[in-house]
């Protein structure tokens, strides 16, 4: 996939999007619902009013931060599909952090400045930590990190899932979660009037994702971590130590994958709860990497995809008959089309649409 | 190949292995638990149950990885093969299904699941997508589309119950001590993965064809120089694997009664497992078979903790085999895979 144009990749995304939603549209009308009233909800569900408008950037503000920390994985060569489990532990981190130094500090604005830094610090060492664990089973000990990752997947969700439920459950709480976060902790609502969305988060995204593009691009430390993932015995050459590269893009990854989790539990949730019913945006975050070609940059329009399906997601759940999983299953078929471009290609080939490239 | 000679090429393993049992002994010592109360005819039962979906689905992919194909969608096909059981039961024998129903459902969806299966082989080998990125799409799909089929259905990501699998005794046998209960007077899914496991040993080890699924994972050019078509062991090799998986996934469901479909649905990481009971077993059937045991085991020591009076939380108590995985998979990372895995082969025609 790597020895692809740009335009190629471009009409990989494109294509491979459009089949997926058309094969989506023939469910719906196999099992009988009408394709036409679903395609207008997804429409509506995703840009057809103020409110979907914030939601459908709330869900986008997440799927670029996850989708970025992927990306910065496998552009380096590395399979973290963890992100989901670093995801909750960084939430988890943020709400621990600021619920323990609340105290300590004055009520109001200024406490609430420095109560959102600590929280999202928090978050940023945490996924870090968390994911440097299986990008040092990999390097020192050849544990292959894709089952490793989903397997501290699995144990973030149970282990944290534990921890709400009991020993950090909030007083008088009647559900498995966590206190609230105090009342001044939050970011500001400038435009959206929705108590989820603040234009502030998606900024946050954005500058994430311009900050690992120049780090991928510009640094010496990028460039170190990509070819060492590609060409090892080239880094080998340079002196760069192979091994303490793929900790180092693990922990990088897992960084943003904190920050993710910080921006969920401060701009979305207010608290933690069992992250079993938490949205799974680090396994759809592998969707937008691979749309966006694993470009950091790239992960914005695709995020924005994703954000319009998932928003269109929760509308369709509430205002429709059609089961809203059908949107992850959707989200799964654009991630197989995009495995196969040889796919493309040949149809291209067959069908005499272009296809000369080769 | 003398059995020191074998033993000498596994000393890691066998070391590893050892110092995994002196711990468990120690543990066992230290916190002076009873044995015999822990270690029951009915715990080994119940952990051969548990067992059987995750050795059946490590079977499949090790014949496709020995094949030179990464089949890492067993998890998806795992839920195929469960979801799809249990909405066909639900459709032949609605809410009185009896076992009739349920064997009809289950070899239903091992048709429709070897469907996907080929598909998914196609995908693969002749349109040669990335290995890994088509696997994990395969379990996205599965994590989607099974939910989606129970909401159709039940109005619900789960199902009401169904029906599970009656147990199957043989008269005479099953009066015998401990494997009687175990494999005699026990659910006929255990006997039939027990069949398949030693088949598969057979096929692979002791056959032409399983020859041939080594060369095409080892030396493709071998196997084409010889004139045997290298794409067609790999399709079945790929083909076989889904439908293991989907067996796998419908033994699950013949053994718990109804589908869950919440969280990462019933399967919940059983095929991941499968894998790394495959690495374990050093892709040998009957290794791939015992390393799921010890997995299913440890997913069943809940209830051993219970009787024994050890009061460890639930939610614990379940990531038991996840972290056993990762144990598992940092001792024996190293293990040595089939050479021309992931890549696509060309005939010279």
């Amino acid at each position: 996939m790597l020895k692809m144009s740009f335009i190629e990749r471009l009409a990989v995304s494109t294509v491979a999007t459009v089949l997926a939603l058309l094969v989506g549209l023939v469910v719906v009308a196999v099992t009988g619902y009408d394709p036409v009233v679903f395609s207008r909800n997804l429409l509506e569900g995703s840009v057809g009013s103020e409110a979907a408008i914030a939601r459908t950037l709330m869900f986008t503000t997440l799927f670029i931060l996850t989708g970025v920390s992927v990306a910065i994985a496998f552009r380096a060569g590395v399979f973290n599909i963890g992100v989901q489990g670093q995801f909750v532990i960084g939430g988890f981190a943020t709400v621990l952090a600021v619920l323990k130094t609340a105290p300590l500090l004055p009520e109001g604005t200024i406490g609430g400045v420095v109560l959102l830094i600590v929280g999202t610090l928090a978050a940023i060492v945490a996924g870090g930590v968390y994911a440097a664990v299986p990008g040092i089973l990999k390097a020192y000990g050849g544990a292959n990190e894709i089952v490793t990752t989903i397997m501290l997947n699995f144990i973030a969700i149970g282990a944290v899932g534990w921890l709400v439920e009991g020993p950090f459950r909030g007083e008088g709480q009647s559900a498995p979660n966590t206190e609230r976060l105090p009342e001044y902790v939050g970011l500001p609502q400038l435009i959206y009037d929705s108590p989820s969305f603040s234009i502030i988060g998606l900024g946050i995204a954005l500058a994430v994702a311009a900050l690992i593009a120049v780090l991928l691009r510009r640094t010496s430390f990028g460039y170190d971590m990509v070819t060492s993932g590609h060409q090892e015995s080239a880094a080998g050459y340079a002196g760069v130590d192979a091994k303490r590269m793929i900790v180092a893009t693990m922990t990088v990854s897992g960084m943003v994958a904190g920050i993710a989790g910080a921006v969920f539990t401060i701009m979305i949730q207010g608290y933690y709860s069992d992250p079993a019913g938490i949205g799974t945006y680090g396994y759809d975050a592998i969707a937008v990497s691979l749309l966006a070609a694993n470009n950091p940059l790239g992960a914005i329009p695709a995020g924005l995809l994703f954000g319009g399906l998932d928003s269109a997601g929760s509308y369709i759940g509430i205002s429709s008959d059609v089961p809203a999983q059908l949107i992850d299953g959707i989200i799964g078929l654009v991630v197989l089309f995009i495995s196969a471009p040889e796919l493309f290609r040949m149809a291209a080939k067959r069908t005499g649409l272009g296809g000369d490239e080769q | 190949m003398t059995v020191l000679d074998r033993a000498a090429r596994n000393r890691v393993r066998l070391g590893a292995g050892a110092v995994i049992v002196l711990l468990g002994v120690i543990l066992i010592t230290w916190l002076d638990l009873p044995l015999s109360d822990l270690f029951t005819v009915g715990f080994l039962s119940r952990s051969l149950q548990a067992a059987a979906p995750i050795a059946l689905t490590a079977i499949g992919g090790l014949y496709a990885e020995k094949s030179g194909v990464f089949n890492i969608g067993v998890e998806g096909f795992m839920i195929f093969g469960a979801v799809n059981t249990a909405a066909l039961t639900w459709l032949i024998g609605g809410e009185t299904a009896g076992q009739g129903a349920l064997w009809m459902a289950i070899l239903a969806s091992l048709v429709v699941v070897s469907v996907y299966a080929v598909l998914f082989a196609v995908l693969v080998i002749r349109y040669k997508a990335d290995q890994i990125v088509a696997g994990l799409a395969v379990w996205f799909i599965g994590l989607g589309f099974g939910p989606f089929m129970a909401v159709l259905l039940w109005g619900s990501r789960n199902s009401p119950g169904l029906v599970s699998v009656d147990n199957l005794t043989v008269p005479g046998l099953s009066e015998l001590p401990v494997v009687g209960p175990l494999l005699f007077d026990a659910s006929p899914l255990v006997l039939l993965t027990v069949l398949v496991t030693v088949g598969a040993w057979v096929v692979l080890y002791h056959t032409r064809y399983g020859y041939w699924i080594q060369a095409a994972g080892e030396n493709p050019e071998a196997l084409d120089t010889a004139g045997v078509s290298v794409a067609r062991v790999r399709y079945a090799a790929v083909v076989f694997s889904g439908v293991m998986a989907g067996l796998g996934g419908a033994v699950l469901l013949a053994h718990a009664g109804s589908f869950t479909g919440t969280g990462d649905t019933m399967v919940n990481g059983r095929g991941w497992i499968g894998i790394v009971a495959y690495l374990f077993g050093n892709y040998n059937p009957i290794g791939a078979a015992a390393a799921a045991l010890l997995f299913g085991g440890l997913d069943m020591l809940q209830i051993q903790f219970q009787t024994v009076g050890i009061d460890l939380p639930n939610r614990l108590v379940n990531l038991f085999p996840y972290l056993a995985v990762i144990v598992v998979l940092t001792i024996w990372g190293s293990t040595r895979v089939p050479s021309s895995v992931g890549e696509p082969y060309e005939s010279e025609e």
